[in-house]
């Protein structure tokens, strides 16, 4: 007679763990199937040490397990202990090879012979147990594996490491300080991996550590026995065969369902496609009633959601309608909304009224108001000023805003309504803000922040395409034609393009016939001249502004190269409507003269100007000036080598300095030192799992105390400007050096153990210091200051 | 004071000299005014003991002690009292005015006493004062130009490098250039002593002689073999662009250029055997580039030396001021 229990958990994973110790807590009759002798066997399969992430933050946690960000070790002793504390019923060893029967009475056979029945299965099998393997002979001989443990238990081995993801990169990377590492990459690229791993493995690859082979599959895998190293792997590679003598073969190819298991068991997958999942209902139910899909399988890779779903699914099995996790939170932020009944109505009220958010499923626009907080500025409230540095997107449910499109006249304003947007000017620009913006009566908005509003934009398209249209229509409006009505933009807006351009290229060269404006999205472009030969740069254009007027106005070819300082976009807007829009309206007409009069005038200055200052300004360039909005600059002429700097900027920040006076390159005796740019698109935000990146108001882009020391940050830095660092507040007393001698202020504190945690460090321009950046303030001799490319380059002109 | 005139950043950045539109250098030349003509209108003329005496005398050590405090100004890195660059601006012209005010203040009275003591120490401080503004003046440029957009850390990794790339090829061509080699690459010095920064370090005479005594054993086996040497030497002279050195950098260069010598010999003496030509020429070209790192690394040590030197002058003088002026105030009023 087999054991028969009301629910049977299957894989003891984050999922399966959580459901299990809930049905263990509500006293059910359970029972928790684990082909291993360890529990979790994906988490316990990671590397020693490995730091496990808490993603996504703001989402609360919802099981009678707990889960917090940490190491790989301590989350698997928590977990261990807090299984017998709840008495749930765990089987080892227990590997289920076959499901049949139906809701009330599901037979479960066991590998070792054995059944289990019960009515109600919840399968949390994850993905990891079925890991891709290589298709080839030789794929399960003795020195190839599919995992890596521990990489320190390898010493001077020659490893092979298959794949170009994450985990292929990681593995490669940790193992090449001890072995000598070869990784193959079946394509030309590692773009599939994560932007910070990609560079580190580039890096690696380009100072030797680690050897690639591109474009090469695997043809099979050999002993040679008696000879050393043992193994051999053959490639077929895009030259023809190679062999690879080697000691281990590491293949990280991924992992797929266990697609045979879960249709045995009467699942319907939805396509042909390997990676496909099942599908499941709102309550995780399959298409078999009775049996449960949660975690990895049912297309919830991540801890948090996956623990959650544990706790849903025994609340649905005891017909009880769970509320998700994250409903207390939507509930108090959306509480405000005029009207508030639930969240479910204020989330169809705030879908309905802003266009935006409607392509948008349940589920991310749960994630986006989590994101977010909605605001209820009384009127007349600045909810930003023109100029700052802060980069939130808002969308109006309710009330007004009044936008001042005039800087120099308060009352010239544009009143924006319900279900329009604002704020993404900034955003795409990575500049300061173009207006100031009040509230208007009975004012409700959403604001989202810079990383989550990225994130939608990639996603879902039919968001960015409305935010690019606006972008659009309201840069033409601002920059070109201020007093021309919208409709009367259509046919311009309608016609424009959309280009990007990589650091380097040429938006237009001198000679060219005219094409049509470029209006500059992001990014930013300098305009050249050949003269005698030389390329001579005349003039830096910054996002928000435009190039190529002339060519339209004096229908002459191009006078001048213009080209991409960094990467940048622009907009494109063609010549026949635009001529159009200028003969219907003289007043843009006479905006346009002006800018180019202006532009001419400063051109034919800069042409009478050396050949030096060109090359400054192309010197400037390839230094990052093109997307810098504050950059630290030496004159080393002044500079008397005393590193006050350094020790000001260390004493500030508790004994780590932010800047490297000595290294970076020097032009003539203009020193560009290792310190922060505070770019418009800061590379360092990229891939910040915490998010603790942000840009301040005053431009200033710093790091707060959330950091978790990944380093991805260090990684995706251009100017390698972010150290990781150990920050001691301890101050040496400048009277007690004076007379006893010791630890001089400004110098290094003392050494930190091991075992404290290194955070990332970079400039933050002083922000809680009032009279600006200290290593400014504590030059003596005026050789270093911090200036904007703007300033940088009008002082440069006046020469 | 500046030695370049077309720098890049003229306008951008402006000298501690030129702060403010030279609003001290103004302030020191009114002070210095106001005090000369009282000092020409005074009756009876000024002396230490007379109204006019006591105030200078008094304006004078405020001005000592105020000057005194812009090492704890420029250590005081969360302060916000004016800059830095303020501050040391307003210290070297002011400092230079306590020249006239102390002078005046003493009325051209000296004698052999602790008050002439404490002027004749404030004197000094001054004149090092000077050589600082003129050092700051000039030596910055050079050490940027003498750099030519290298670090001092990628120099010395090269001068490794070298040193293990010239092996290399020193055992291609045989034992005894590598042994030459190795003796040759110990005798590198850089940097050293205070006296060895300043003026560039210099061998001790017993490796000297040692070296030299090797060098001519082996150049007169060499040479009893072939006789050629004007072209090979002619080879060291392109080689090596940095013989136009200034005075007194003289660095390495019998070491390098006996190494060189050596290597020319032994050029000559191959007997057109291709390859070790070959060997020997890279080799050469190696020890010209570690004679260029060499002579670099000592300039770079030596101008950062005397940029620096005359702040452990300025600094313990300025404390033995301080002690000289608190004798002189107490025993002007104890013993009057």
């Amino acid at each position: 007679m087999a054991a028969r229990f009301k629910i049977a958990v299957i894989g003891s994973g984050p999922s399966g763990l959580s459901a299990a110790a809930h049905a263990a807590e509500l006293g059910l009759s359970h029972i928790l199937l684990e082909a291993q002798s360890h529990l979790s066997n994906t988490l316990y399969r990671y590397q020693k040490g490995k730091h496990v992430m808490a993603e996504p933050g703001v989402l609360p946690l919802r099981s009678p397990m707990s889960f917090a960000a940490g190491k790989r070790e301590q989350i698997l002793d928590t977990w261990q202990e807090e299984v017998a504390r709840h008495g749930v019923n765990v089987c080892h060893n227990a590997e289920v090879v076959g499901l049949t029967g139906e809701k009330g009475a599901f037979t479960l056979n066991l590998a070792d012979g054995g059944t289990v029945e019960a009515e109600y299965v919840v399968l949390c099998i994850g993905l990891q147990g079925n890991l891709r393997k290589m298709g080839c002979p030789g794929e399960d001989a003795s020195f190839v594996q599919y995992q890596l443990d521990d990489p320190d238990e390898y010493q001077n081995e020659h490893i092979v490491v298959i794949g170009a993801g994450d985990a292929a990169i990681e593995n490669a990377l940790a193992l090449c300080d001890h072995n000598t590492v070869t990784i193959v990459n079946r394509r030309e690229e590692f773009d599939k991996a994560k932007a910070a791993n990609n560079a580190a493995i580039l890096k690696a690859i380009q100072d030797g550590r680690v050897r690639c082979v591109y474009n090469a599959g695997v043809g099979s895998v050999s002993k040679q026995p008696g000879r050393n190293p043992p193994g051999v792997l053959t490639l077929n590679t895009a030259t023809g065969e190679a062999r690879i003598p080697c000691h281990r073969v590491i293949a990280r190819l991924g992992a797929t369902p266990p697609r045979k298991f879960v249709e045995s068991c009467g699942i319907h997958f939805p396509s042909e496609d390997p990676t496909s999942l099942p599908a499941v209902s709102a309550t995780y139910e399959s298409n078999v009633p009775g049996l449960y899909i949660i975690g990895a399988l049912a297309g919830f890779p991540l801890i948090k959601q996956a623990m959650n779903q544990g706790y849903e699914v025994i609340e649905f099995i005891e017909g009880r309608k769970a509320e998700p996790a994250d409903e207390p939170l939507l509930r108090r932020k959306l509480g405000g909304l005029p009207g508030f009944v639930d969240v479910d109505q204020a989330l169809e009220v705030i879908r309905s009224r802003v266009p935006v958010l409607a392509p948008l499923t349940r589920l991310q626009l749960r994630e986006f108001l989590l994101d977010s907080e909605l605001r209820a500025p009384s009127p007349g409230e600045v909810i930003f000023q023109r100029n700052d540095y802060t980069d939130s997107f808002y969308s109006i449910v309710a009330g007004t805003v009044d936008v001042q499109i005039d800087p120099d006249d308060p009352s010239r304003i544009l009143s924006l309504g319900g279900g329009e947007f604002f704020g993404e000017m900034s955003l795409i620009s990575g500049r300061r803000r173009s207006a100031t913006v009040r509230a208007g009566g009975q004012c409700v908005l959403i604001e989202t922040p810079r990383r989550s509003m990225s994130k939608l934009i990639h996603s879902v398209a039919a968001v960015k395409r409305v935010v690019d249209e606006a972008f659009l229509r309201r840069a033409i409006q601002s920059n070109i034609a201020p007093d021309v009505p919208i409709e009367a933009l259509s046919e311009v807006v309608g016609t424009a393009s959309l280009l990007a351009f990589k650091a380097g290229d040429s938006l237009f060269n001198e000679g060219d016939t005219g094409d049509g404006i470029h209006l500059i999205r992001r990014g930013s472009v300098t305009v050249s001249r050949t003269i005698g030969g030389r390329e001579v740069v005349l003039a830096y254009v910054p996002a928000g502004q435009y190039v190529g007027e002339m060519a339209l106005i004096s229908d002459l070819p191009r006078t001048a190269t213009a080209r991409a300082a960094v990467a940048v976009e622009t907009i494109r807007l063609e010549p026949a409507p635009f001529k159009a829009l200028l003969a219907r309206f003289p007043v843009v007409r006479n905006h346009i003269q002006e800018q180019f009069r202006t532009r001419v005038a400063s051109n034919f200055d800069a042409q009478q100007q050396s050949a030096e200052r060109s090359g400054i300004i192309g010197f400037m360039m390839a230094q990052g000036l093109g997307e810098a909005t504050d950059v630290l600059l030496i004159d080393e002429s002044l500079c008397i080598r005393c590193d006050q700097c350094e020790k000001a900027c260390a004493t500030t920040h508790g004994g780590v300095s932010r800047l490297d006076r000595e290294a970076g390159p020097t032009f003539q005796n203009l020193h560009v030192p290792t310190s922060c740019r505070h770019c418009e698109h800061p590379h360092c935000m990229k891939d910040c799992p915490p998010d603790a990146i942000k840009r301040l108001p005053g431009g200033e882009v710093s790091i707060s105390d959330a950091c978790i020391g990944c380093g991805n940050c260090e990684r995706n830095c251009p100017y390698g400007v972010i150290h990781m660092g150990v920050e001691d507040n301890s101050q040496p007393s400048l009277w007690r050096w004076m007379l006893f001698g010791g630890r001089e202020p400004g110098s290094a504190p003392p050494k930190k153990g091991k075992d404290s945690i290194k955070k990332a460090t970079k400039c933050d321009m002083c922000k809680s210091l009032p009279g600006g950046p200290s290593c400014v303030r504590a030059c003596p001799t005026g050789a270093a200051m911090r200036l904007s490319p703007e300033a940088f380059l009008h002082a440069s002109q006046r020469r | 004071m500046r030695m370049h005139d077309s720098n890049a950043s003229d306008t951008l950045h402006e000298s501690f000299l030129s702060f403010a539109g030279f609003r001290y250098l103004k302030l020191a030349l009114a002070l210095c005014l106001v005090c000369v003509m009282t000092y020409i209108c005074a009756r009876p003329p000024a002396s230490g003991g007379t109204w006019l005496g006591y105030s200078l005398g008094t304006i004078g050590a405020l001005l000592i002690a105020w000057l005194a405090l812009l090492g704890v100004r420029k250590r005081s890195y969360h302060a916000t009292l004016g800059t830095v660059k303020g501050w040391a601006s307003a210290h070297v012209y002011l400092g230079l005015s306590l020249v006239v005010v102390a002078t005046l203040h003493c009325g051209f009275h000296f004698g052999w006493n602790v008050h002439t003591l404490a002027y004749a120490l404030m004197i000094a401080v001054v004149a090092s004062g000077i050589y600082g503004i003129v050092a700051y003046g000039r030596l910055p440029a050079q050490i940027t130009g003498n750099r030519a957009g290298g670090t001092l850390e990628a120099w010395i990794e090269e001068l490794d490098d070298i040193a293990e790339r010239s092996l290399k090829v020193a055992d291609q061509i045989g034992p005894d250039v590598h042994q030459v080699l190795i003796r040759s690459a110990e005798r590198v010095r850089i940097g050293g002593s205070l006296r060895d920064q300043l003026f560039g370090p210099r061998m001790t005479k017993a490796v000297d002689r040692q070296y030299e005594q090797l060098r001519q054993q082996l150049a007169t086996t060499l040479r009893s073999k072939t006789g050629r040497f004007t072209s090979i030497q002619m080879q060291w002279q392109t080689l090596s662009p940095t013989e136009k050195k200034p005075r007194r950098v003289t660095v390495n260069v019998p070491d390098a250029q006996s190494t060189v010598m050596f290597m020319a010999d032994q050029l000559s003496g191959m007997d057109q055997d291709a390859r070790d030509a070959e060997h020997i020429r890279s080799l050469l070209d190696l020890l010209a580039r570690r004679h260029d790192l060499v002579t670099r690394i000592n300039r770079d040590i030596r101008l950062h030396a005397l940029m620096q030197i005359w702040l452990y002058v300025h600094v313990p003088l300025t404390f033995a001021l301080l002690a000289a002026l608190i004798v002189h105030i107490v025993s002007v009023f104890l013993y009057r």
